[in-house]
């Protein structure tokens, strides 16, 4: 029994990274619409200036987050604005997806040729929270994930729910045109929600690369994968479904480890069979909206 | 209307010129020899290795010299440069900087003349088909380009080429992984490296608990594919007859780093020894994984693929004690520190290596001592031909090149397809940063085919 | 991405009131001057360059079928290179454990694909856009996995290789083997375009171009949608799989042995299909040669080649928005409105870029 729950609890810290990523993925999407490919890199590339100010800079840990947290909001707003801009309402949405396509290739490159020395196979993230147990074999860094996922949810919820700002890009998401007609800037909209991506990607990176000893530049790629899958059980347009969606498929995946070894090495199959499964009952996703389709 | 659709065709065209343009040369520039010869056996080499006892070259194509021009020998390579692997392409600059040292001097001697060395090498990023794209490229087709291939990093990467360049007699030197299968005797032009069969690496474990832990419970983390199994299956071939027992065996998948729900498992297993298979990321992981959760055990084994400076240096405490094997001086350990080869290796990354090379790294120490011991075979061979210089290869005999450990010999013959057997097992000091020697230096010499499951060999 | 809404290609599916009356002379002079370079370049060209052209091909062979399926169709595959896989290692399987043809194999291929094309299809039915993109994305990417389970090459590694003579020339006299190998994935490469571009002249293609621009609208003129995004998608695997298959014959290796490989097969196809133009029939040629110059252009820079690449991408995409087909039209159109010469009938504008309405949930 004590290893199941080890087991769970053990999804349950990766798994609040997923749901991280997937909060980012789901707000660039209720924004753009879109899927971003580059969420992965960019928060890669911000988990390296994370880690530049740390160890090279020697700021404490929590002070260079903070500093990544607003360089990345900052590059995001400059992302959209340069690279994203010129594609937006473009010719096809496929357009969008292979400039994030490039950026996921140039990003992930460049982040290496910075940071990387030659020869390094990794680098190592200063940890955030202190090792071992809390109670109950509960990781104190299990928790603290888990108070900063739910610190970012609270305050994801104010600034949309709460906000002048947040009603307006709840209005650019499910309508963009209408918007436009009673006054809002969409531009600065899609603007603001790329810098917030950007911003909890910093975040979700920065913890991801705190896990294990030390983080390279695969770190999102292997993370990626599985947060789109969370995004995708959760529905996409819905941050609570992203959180949900990440715990189940870390939760999942471990228990898959322990108990099924038919899957050795392929544990990936878990997450995708739920999603399809959850998408053949209901085509939205567990959390999502039903799409009204006009002819 | 005509010439709107007629138009629609152009970019056709200009898709071809494009290329053609950007390809360049005509059709004889890359110096293909033309000729189908696929199959034109009877004009051999005048080598004498047909004869007594040396490589069959009687299904060879007529290149044995290819690669040679004036007094130069061209080698051709393909390692990761970017992407995950890229710390690969650290091996390089090794052997890079003994190979300018001996440009340098004049170059090395080969049947009364010499010979200044040059490889080619192109990225693959870690990519077998990629691979085999480059060493096409740098070796032709028809294998009349570059002489001989040289350090080709992976097990994948290197199956992938070995057909072609047995077909085409082009020796694969010094391939750069531990796989038993490089004894494989229908692939008798690709010849391993000082990296030992992984199989040993394993069967010396074994051997340290008989002596240390004759009752040992053993937990085996191992990568979901050859390299794991080599390790899984000759482990537990060498622990037959004795009380060690396999509690439980944990896999992750090919390049994954996240183990934290493997280890977790074998930590709850109840084994009292932990045989760490895992290599990159996930070898470090999992021993700071093993001390998060608690694992009580009397040792732990390390994969000889984890033993860097970064990944130990990762680990950091809870590598503490760590057992591994290797064949070459740690540049970090300072027992070595007036050791002579050390000083001249120091000295030649001093003057001859790239500005942002750590010589400490201990894949830099690697390529350098491959490239020690290909000119030993060089100056030890009767001529420059491909078959004489494979057999000269397969019939070495020799100890201390490089940064081989005193004791440690590179040896191969008729029966022994396997360079260096020996081992040394080392202990990580977490404290002072490096591996300590255990003991005495193992001596597996000609044994790994007994001690190897004929499977891992022949595959 | 629901009403992905694309650059249509008016010519394609519309009936060319004056093209089929009879053939200009400068069509035959384009044509055989395209056919005269085509049967010439490997001649001139070295094998590695002849290689280069034939991975050109193929790469286009795929790119087709991720085009019939996403630029004509409207659904948004990442998982071809999971198509491709299966026709590579088809064919791999064939030659090397069962002694096949090399040749013999790319039937086999494109229906093995096209089946798993159909198993995926079905999905699709209810899955849309951004979730099919998805669920394909998981498709390439556990591909390598699966296959690596269960796929043990020589040397215990998930790759197989046919050996040379596997691959060689039927006739070494008149063609040596990388001329073989160029013919003949040029062959079935003209062959699977002009399939497509017929296709997508007859009623089966219109109907997938109504099924992807109004798929309720197209279902109340009866329209089978289901039928049709099912057909689409296995047209589309089959494509896919014989490039895979041909891509063996050229670089003489199916390889799982990288976890994401397959998963940048699929991007490749994607790219080479926007670069070029989507729902255009000579897009993915163009965007094909693109891909396959640019990446040997940038080899040499090793760590630099994938940021040259991704940044090479953005910038064509700023300046051609809809693909070099796209502009190149424009260009023609461009020399063309002022002349006075043509009063009859202008050649298709480029349609004014269609709002990309809709697209977040409503």
């Amino acid at each position: 029994m004590q290893l199941f729950i080890d087991q769970v609890l053990n999804g349950v810290n990766i798994g609040v990274i997923y749901a991280s990523v997937a909060l980012a993925l789901v707000l660039i999407y209720r924004t753009t619409g879109l899927l971003n490919f580059a969420q992965g890199e960019l928060a890669l590339f911000s988990t390296f200036i994370t880690w530049w100010f740390a160890v090279e800079q020697d700021v404490p840990i929590w002070g260079a987050l903070l500093i990544s947290f607003v360089l990345s909001f900052i590059g995001g707003a400059l992302i959209e604005r340069i690279l994203i801009r010129p594609v937006e309402g473009a010719h096809s949405p496929l357009n969008v997806v292979i400039v994030t396509l490039g950026m996921f290739l140039a990003v992930n490159a460049l982040a290496q040729l910075i940071f990387i020395k030659p020869g390094q196979e990794a680098l190592q993230m200063p940890d955030l929270f202190p090792s071992g147990d809390l109670a109950f074999g509960i990781r104190k860094s299990t928790v603290g994930f888990a108070v900063v996922l739910i610190v970012e949810c609270v305050v994801l919820w104010l600034l949309l729910q709460k906000t002048k700002l947040g009603l307006a890009l709840r209005g650019v998401a499910s309508n963009p045109e209408s918007s436009r007609l009673v006054g809002i800037n969409t531009g600065n909209m899609l603007m603001v929600g790329w810098a917030l991506a950007a911003g909890i990607g910093a975040i979700a990176g920065s913890l991801a690369a705190t896990r294990g000893s030390g983080f390279d530049s695969s770190l999102m790629q292997q993370i990626l994968v599985y947060s789109f899958a969370a995004a995708a059980l959760g529905g996409f347009d819905s941050p609570l479904g992203a959180v949900v969606g990440g715990l189940v498929v870390g939760i999942a995946d471990s228990l898959t480890i322990q108990y099924v070894d038919a899957l050795d090495g392929i544990e990936l199959v878990v997450p995708f069979v739920l999603i399809l499964v959850v998408l053949l009952v209901r085509p939205n996703g567990l959390f999502g909206r039903t799409i009204v389709e006009r002819v | 209307m005509h010439h709107t659709r007629t138009l629609r065709a152009a970019p056709l065209l200009l898709a071809f010129c494009l290329l053609a343009a950007s390809c360049g040369g005509g059709r004889d520039e890359g110096g293909s020899s033309g000729g189908g010869n696929n199959n034109n056996g009877g004009s051999n080499s005048e080598g004498d290795g047909g004869e007594d006892g040396g490589i069959d070259t009687s299904n060879c194509p007529d290149t044995d010299t290819a690669g040679i021009e004036g007094d130069t020998i061209t080698l051709a390579s393909s390692f990761p440069q970017s992407g995950l692997t890229a710390a690969f392409a650290q091996i390089s600059k090794g052997y890079k900087a003994y190979f300018d040292k001996q440009n340098a001097a004049g170059g090395i001697e080969v049947a009364g003349k010499k010979y200044k060395i040059e490889v080619v090498d192109k990225d693959d990023e870690y990519n077998a088909s990629k691979t085999v794209q480059n060493i096409n490229e740098e070796v032709g087709i028809e294998g009349d380009k570059a002489f001989a291939v040289f350090n080709v990093v992976g097990t994948a990467n290197n199956v992938a080429i070995r057909e072609s360049l047995n077909e085409n007699c082009v020796p694969n030197l010094f391939a750069a992984t531990g796989s038993p299968a490089w004894g494989n005797p229908d692939f008798p032009w690709l010849v391993g490296s000082t990296l030992a069969p992984y199989s040993l690496e394993a069967v010396a474990y074994a051997n340290h608990l008989k002596e240390n832990q004759p009752a040992a419970k053993v937990a085996m983390l191992v990568q979901d594919d050859d390299f794991g199994k080599a390790y899984e299956e000759s482990f537990k071939t060498a622990i037959e007859g004795t009380d060690i027992t396999v509690v439980d065996v944990a896999t992750y998948p090919t390049g994954a780093n996240e183990v934290a729900s493997q280890v977790t498992s074998l930590a709850a297993s109840g084994a009292d020894a932990f045989f760490n298979g895992s290599t990159l990321l996930a070898c470090p992981n999992a021993l700071t994984e093993a001390e998060d959760a608690g694992w009580e055990r009397e040792s732990t084994f390390v994969s000889g693929t984890c033993i860097s400076k970064t990944l130990m240096g990762l680990a950091g405490p809870a590598a503490e004690g760590v057992l591994a094997t290797t064949n070459i001086k740690d540049p970090q350990n300072p027992a070595f520190a007036d050791d002579e080869a050390m000083t001249e290796y120091l000295a030649t990354l001093e003057e001859f290596g790239e500005a942002d090379v750590d010589p400490e790294n201990g894949i830099v120490a690697y390529g350098y001592t491959q490239a020690a011991l290909l000119q030993h075979v060089l100056e030890e061979s009767p001529e420059l031909t491909r078959s004489a210089v494979l057999d000269t290869m397969r019939t070495i005999d020799t100890e201390g090149l490089g940064l081989l450990i005193d004791g440690v010999t590179a040896k191969m013959s008729a029966d022994d397809p396997f360079l260096a057997e020996n081992l040394q097992l080392v202990q990580y000091n977490s404290g002072a940063g490096h591996f300590e020697d255990v003991g005495e230096v193992i001596d597996f010499e000609g044994q790994t085919a007994d001690l190897t499951d004929p499977s891992l060999i022949n595959s | 991405m629901t009403d992905t809404t694309m650059n249509t290609e008016a010519a394609i599916g519309t009936p060319d009131p004056s093209g089929t009356t009879g053939i200009s002379w400068l069509r035959v002079v384009v044509g055989v001057v395209l056919a005269v370079v085509a049967l010439w370049l490997p001649f001139n060209y070295n094998p590695d360059t002849n290689t280069l052209f034939a991975q050109v091909f193929y790469l286009a062979i795929a790119a087709m079928g991720l085009n019939l399926l996403t630029g004509f169709n409207g659904q948004v595959s990442i998982g071809h290179g999971a198509f491709f896989g299966v026709g590579a290692f088809t064919t791999a399987i064939l030659t090397v454990e069962q002694g096949w043809p090399i040749e013999a194999t790319i039937p086999v291929a494109a229906v093995l694909a096209a089946v798993v094309g159909v198993v995926v299809g079905f999905p699709a039915l209810r899955v849309k856009g951004l979730y099919l993109a998805l669920i394909t994305l998981g498709l390439a990417v556990l591909f390598p996995r699966v296959t690596g389970k269960i796929v043990k090459g020589p040397g215990g590694v998930a790759l197989l290789q046919p050996s040379r003579n596997e691959v060689s020339s039927y006739w070494p006299d008149l063609l040596e083997d990388d001329q073989y190998r160029y013919f003949v994935c040029l062959a079935i490469m003209v062959l699977l375009f002009w399939a497509a571009s017929n296709l997508m002249r007859s009623r089966a293609g219109r109907a997938m171009i109504a099924v992807r621009d109004q798929e309720v609208a197209a279902s109340t003129v009866g329209v089978n949608v289901a039928g049709v995004k099912i057909a689409s998608f296995a047209l589309s695997a089959a494509y896919a799989g014989v490039a895979g298959s041909l891509s063996v014959m050229v670089d003489r290796v199916a390889d799982a042995t990288n976890p994401l490989i397959y998963f940048q097969r699929s991007i490749e196809f994607l790219i080479a299909v926007v670069i070029g133009g989507a729902a255009t029939i000579s897009g993915p040629l163009l965007g094909a040669a693109f891909l396959v110059f640019v990446r040997k252009r940038f080899e040499d820079t090793e760590a630099l080649a994938p940021a040259l690449l991704g940044g090479s991408l953005m910038v064509i995409i700023y300046v051609l928005p809809d693909g070099l087909i796209g502009g190149y039209r424009r260009l023609v159109a461009r020399f063309r409105r002022p002349g006075p010469s043509a009063p009859d009938r202008s050649p298709e504008p480029p349609r004014p870029p269609t709002p990309v309405a809709d697209q977040t949930p409503a």
